[in-house]
């Protein structure tokens, strides 16, 4: 059965060289028939990895030991989802997911446009197929999940060895979100690797137009949804397993995971100006680089240890290979870029510093500043150690520093550039739009003051965010405005009637607010608080307007793990309100162990109860409380962000009712139609 | 907190009452035991005021400057104050960070200033025990850098902005002549269409 998976994971890595070498000579020779067989080669990926991806899970779910990977990351009384997810633990089975999540989208991206831009496709493809050439080489060739357990008998002849046991998986990954996590991450980090290729391809073959930037767009904003879930799904992880008390600890393996989400804004910010003014071309097509690039990075920090960090692999010679990959990318994407630069000259110039494009400029040089300084204090540690021999650390307090204050003017530009108008903004268009949400983030500030926040940072977040929501409902509340006094409807339905006919921008409007709420939830852990305590049944520990009263610690079991649980009654002004079940897991096969955080969460603050053990020295428990207050706001934010880019996602209904009548008509083919179409929406898209 | 230091006042600072009775009085009535009386409310003050307060201090200076050091045990890349090992039996501070804390708490409790103690463990584990890089040698690239890049890049673009400005304003115009008129009335429209 091994040999199965082996097998297909193999014909994979030859259909991937295939599309790749037919590819360049269908390119070559312009024969249609390569390429649409160097096509199909590359669709053809997706089933085969598929294969080998069933062949493994099949190994999991069967209690298979004979795998040495099986045997490492799972156990038999492991319950089945974390049995399905145990695919992805280790270095070997996630480079298999990475190689099947990338040809998910290889495929979709091939399929969907298989009668669509005849001229960019076999250039996408075959960059598709060059990405993947490198990922299957490591499947099958470095770290391949399918080696299996081997014995010599007496003779010396080797036998496979299948255990009746593995090792289990780590149970730290024992966890509902670990099954989610770790996917929406890859999701993203491989999605990236589309908005990639269609950039390679438009440069190499001097695509014309800006066809390739609307195409480009929607693949970027699925990648980055799927980063930006899983970033979020990964700080809730930390703070609900972990039992630190905190979401984000600027570990390595965590920046590395942000870096290609904060260059994926800046091209979905920038790649406007190239839509509507044609401008930033060269800035447009190295940011799509530098992002795939910056995911290459990302992966190859966790896999080779040279920063350490909690979530890296084991160490590997792999790293090797990560970094000649990402020196080939670089060195392609210089030369692609160097011999096409005169196809990317901007159509138009920057007319006024006090405008739209200014505003993007300004906007992505931050998220740049924001990028480089975490990646800067990442790699810093290593630099430092090669350029003068000692070793120093970079931790939290540095790039709290250093990215407070950026993605505090960050937040700034959220509200002021959506105001600026293109080319060149007047005075009066400034007050107008500035006035009132200037004097509400003030007033906002004001109370904030009177009711004691002195923190400096804290309260120019809350005065900024104030200012952001203000300028995100005039926005909502003028537009619709009209559209009410036009069709006399509520303004309500106004509302939606305008976000449905530019679900663009107003969608844009929408994941702008929901940082507004991320960053407010972030600004709360500046009053965060905690209390650790030895009690006995029948102690009591007060924590903000919390009393928690010990009742009483017992053992409940389960086939996998044992565990030390509290019962904990919380009161609240003298009445009791909850109870919370604080555990700390012994999984039985790794005796390791694992929290199991209590949280209270409420839109105010977040109650957050950790058993931590008994102490060494008395054998007393321990209780760790902490009263995070507004938390909850980074997770709502975060499913707001995500209900934003889908709204951005939607094509406008302006723009369907315009594809529909084209294709009503009966002159009108599709191609026509999308002619139509094309710079309609390219003109109606006022972002 | 606010009461014993109202007292402390009456004791060192009260010009014309202490304890509300004059000198001559109290010197009338207990003319030896003033000192003894005065030398116990210095005792019991800074036994109920001082040392209660300056252990509360002392515990969140220590807190904050365990939060300065890098836990060395190796594995968790987080601060001697924050590290919660997850693993073993005990989660929270491991044993490296535990031993740390105390030091720091030792420290605190001789006397010790910040920078001397940061600087005595500095000295024991090398500058990798601080979480914030040294600014100074090296070092300073990894603060001047984020902040020099951005400044450089901001520059390069105020260059390039003026460079394109300059030129738009030397090229000539084209075509036909336009009426302020019409001017005025596409400007408006602009605006509209900004909004």
């Amino acid at each position: 059965m091994d040999i199965f998976g082996s097998f297909a994971l193999l014909l994979a890595f030859l259909a991937a060289v295939y599309a790749f070498v037919a590819g360049i000579v269908g390119i070559v020779t312009r024969r249609v028939l390569l390429t649409k067989s160097a096509r199909n080669a590359g669709m053809a990926t997706f089933g085969l990895i598929t294969l080998a991806v069933a062949t493994l899970e099949y190994f999991f779910f069967t209690d298979n030991f004979s795998l040495a990977y099986v045997a490492a990351h799972s156990n038999r009384a492991l319950p089945l989802y974390y049995k399905f997810s145990s695919l992805w633990a280790g270095q070997e089975g996630s480079l298999l997911w990475w190689s099947w999540l990338l040809s998910i989208y290889v495929f979709l991206a091939l399929f969907l446009n298989r009668r669509r831009h005849p001229e960019l496709m076999p250039y996408v493809g075959v960059t598709l197929a060059g990405v993947q050439i490198f990922f299957l080489t490591l499947n099958n060739f470095v770290a391949s999940p399918f080696h299996v357990m081997a014995a010599a008998d007496s003779a010396g002849v080797m036998h496979v060895a299948r255990l009746s046991e593995g090792t289990g998986l780590n149970p730290l990954l024992q966890y509902p979100e670990m099954v989610i996590h770790p996917p929406m991450l890859y999701l993203g980090y491989t999605g990236f690797t589309i908005p990639f290729a269609f950039a390679m391809a438009a440069l190499l073959g001097r695509y014309p137009g800006e066809k390739w930037i609307h195409i480009t767009r929607r693949w970027t904003m699925v990648a980055w949804c799927f980063q930006g879930i899983g970033v979020l799904l990964g700080a809730h992880w930390a703070y609900a397993v972990l039992g630190w008390g905190g979401y984000w600890a600027w570990d390595p393996v965590e920046n590395a995971a942000l870096l290609p989400w904060i260059t994926g804004t800046a091209f979905l910010h920038s790649v406007m100006m190239q839509e509507k003014r044609g401008m930033m071309k060269v800035w447009n097509v190295w940011l799509v680089f530098v992002t795939f690039m910056l995911c290459i990075l990302g992966t190859s920090l966790t896999r080779t240890g040279i920063v350490s960090s909690v979530h890296a692999f084991a160490e590997s010679n792999i790293g090797g290979y990560f970094f000649g990959f990402l020196a080939l990318v670089l060195v392609v994407c210089l030369a692609a870029w160097y011999k096409n630069r005169d196809y990317l000259r901007s159509d138009n110039q920057l007319d006024s510093l006090v405008s739209r494009e200014s505003s993007f400029l300004f906007n992505n040089l931050i998220l740049l500043a924001a990028c480089f300084a975490v990646l800067w204090g990442t790699l810093f540690p290593v630099i430092s150690e090669w350029a003068t021999g000692s070793k120093i650390s970079v931790g939290p307090p540095f790039f709290n520093k250093v990215n407070v204050p950026i993605a505090l003017f960050l937040l700034l530009l959220t509200g002021v550039g959506p105001l600026l108008a293109w080319r060149k903004t007047s005075v009066d268009a400034l007050k107008r739009n500035f006035a009132w949400p200037l004097v509400g983030g003030l007033l906002a500030g004001a109370v904030a003051f009177a009711l004691g926040w002195r923190e400096f940072y804290p309260l120019v977040c809350l005065i900024l965010s104030a200012f952001v929501t203000l300028t995100i409902v005039a926005e909502f509340y003028r537009g619709a405005r009209v559209i009410s006094a036009r069709d006399g409807s509520n303004i309500l339905t106004a509302v939606g009637e305008l976000t449905m006919r530019n679900t663009r921008r107003y969608g844009g409007y929408i994941v702008h607010f929901a940082m507004v709420m991320i960053f407010i939830g972030i600004t709360g852990s500046a009053f965060n608080r905690d209390i650790q305590k030895e009690m006995n049944i029948g102690d009591k520990l007060t924590i903000g307007p919390y009393t928690i009263l010990c009742q009483n610690f017992d053992q409940p079991s389960t086939d996998n793990y044992e565990s030390n649980r509290a019962t904990l009654e919380v009161f609240r002004n003298g009445h009791s309100e909850m109870m919370l079940y604080p555990e700390r897991r012994l999984f039985r096969t790794s005796q390791v162990t694992e929290t199991i955080v209590a949280i209270e969460s409420t839109v105010v603050h977040d109650l957050y109860v950790v058993y931590a053990g008994r102490t060494p020295d008395t054998n007393v428990p321990v209780i760790h409380a902490y009263l995070n207050p507004l938390v909850k706001w980074i997770w709502f934010g975060g499913i707001v962000l995500v209900l934003g880019t889908i709204l951005a996602m939607i094509p406008d209904r302006r723009a369907a009712l315009v594809l529909r009548a084209a294709t009503d008509r009966p002159w009108a083919d599709a191609a026509a139609a999308s002619a139509v179409t094309a710079p309609l929406r390219h003109s109606s898209s006022d972002d | 907190m606010t009461e014993p230091r109202i007292v402390a006042g009456r004791i060192f600072g009260g010009r014309e009452s202490r304890c509300g009775i004059s000198r001559s009085t109290r010197q009338r009535r207990h003319p030896l035991n003033f000192s003894a009386v005065r030398a116990a409310l210095i005792v019991a003050f800074v036994c109920s005021v001082l040392i209660p307060s300056s252990r509360a201090d002392n515990t969140d200076r220590a807190k904050s400057l365990s939060k300065k050091v890098m836990c060395m045990c190796g594995g968790c890349n987080d601060t001697a104050g924050t590290c919660n090992h997850t693993g073993g039996a005990f989660s929270g501070p491991c044993d490296t960070a535990k031993a740390m804390q105390k030091e720091v708490d030792d420290r605190v409790n001789r006397g010790d200033s910040d920078d001397l103690i940061l600087q005595s463990f500095v000295q024991e584990y090398g500058p990798t025990v601080l979480p914030d890089p040294p600014k100074k040698g090296f070092t300073w690239l990894v603060w001047i850098a984020p902040v020099a890049l951005p400044v450089f890049a901001l520059f390069l673009i105020w260059e390039v902005v003026r460079r394109w400005r300059r030129k738009q304003e030397l090229a000539p115009a084209g075509g036909p002549p336009i009426s302020a008129d019409l001017l005025d009335r596409a400007r408006r429209e602009v605006d509209r269409n900004d909004e």
